[in-house]
């Protein structure tokens, strides 16, 4: 199978919401080398890129959907977004859902936006994610 | 909360990634696409040599904006395009990135403000921005 501009919409939510701990907080920010101290200790916030972890869950169900025919290993990022209606912060739980929103072609690559809705598991919106990516359906 | 006004430039910042630091990276954020370790895996997809994260230099970039907030928490916004990959060859030297930022518009209490992104003489983000709480 392949993806058109018909599976706009679908949607895939992660079957576990991820729960956002000091520890990992401090990890990503060595990991990015950045030595702010907010993102460090008992009040810690996540630096903002870390969102994008979180929709990894939901991103997973997307490109298991047999229907799109997508592989991770033709896949190449053009572009990332995020709003953050707050910090995410240490105690978190977060679900993720991501949400085709636009497919175009040109000849075998596919461009594809989806945008992924972080929120806490009580419903507290939290961040939003905006991800296009090109798939590259040619025979190497 | 900051002040900032059109034409205000941010202190830049230079970062220099390794294979360390890439590897680092894939473990703190599980993304271990082999392009960002092998060199092997990475000119199988025509690539000149392993490449950086795309969201490692994005996270770096950004530093710019949340160093000079007093509060990371004031950013509201932000994205990046990834019009070129970083190069990382294997040695201490690695590869490294200078970032500047500089406020484009206030209104309403938020800063727009552009950052650029050069790794040797090139580009590495297009269209990279970040919105964030001013007074």
């Amino acid at each position: 199978m392949t993806i058109d501009a018909t599976m706009v919409g679908r949607s895939y939510t992660a079957a576990e919401s991820y729960q956002v701990g000091r520890e990992k907080i401090r990890e990503f920010a060595d990991a990015i080398g950045d030595p702010n101290p907010a993102y460090r200790g008992a009040g810690a916030i996540a630096p903002p890129t870390f969102a994008f972890m979180l929709g990894s869950r939901a991103l997973a169900q997307l490109l298991s959907d047999e229907e799109l025919g997508l592989r991770l290993d033709r896949i190449v990022h053009g572009a990332q977004k995020f709003t953050y209606t707050r910090p995410i912060k240490a105690g978190d739980e977060i679900a993720a859902t991501a949400t085709i929103t636009t497919v175009r072609k040109a000849g075998d690559v596919e461009v594809i936006m989806y945008e992924t809705a972080l929120s806490t598991v009580d419903g507290e919106p939290v961040a939003t994610s905006t991800s296009t990516i090109s798939h590259n359906r040619a025979d190497a | 909360m900051k002040t900032a006004e059109a034409g205000t430039e941010l202190p830049p910042l230079t970062v220099t990634f390794r294979r360390e630091d890439l590897v680092r990276y894939a473990g703190a954020s599980g993304d271990f696409n082999p392009i960002h370790w092998s060199d092997r895996m990475a000119a199988a997809l025509g690539l000149p040599g392993v490449i950086a994260h795309g969201m490692l230099t994005m996270a770096s970039a950004v530093r710019v904006v949340t160093d000079w907030l007093d509060d990371p928490a004031d950013l509201v916004e932000y994205g990046v395009r990834f019009t070129k990959p970083v190069v990382v060859p294997d040695g201490d030297k690695g590869a490294s990135v200078t970032f500047s930022a500089t406020v484009d518009k206030v209104a309403d209490g938020l800063a727009e403000i552009d950052i650029t992104a050069i790794a040797g003489e090139e580009k590495v983000l297009g269209r990279a921005r970040a919105v964030v709480r001013v007074q």
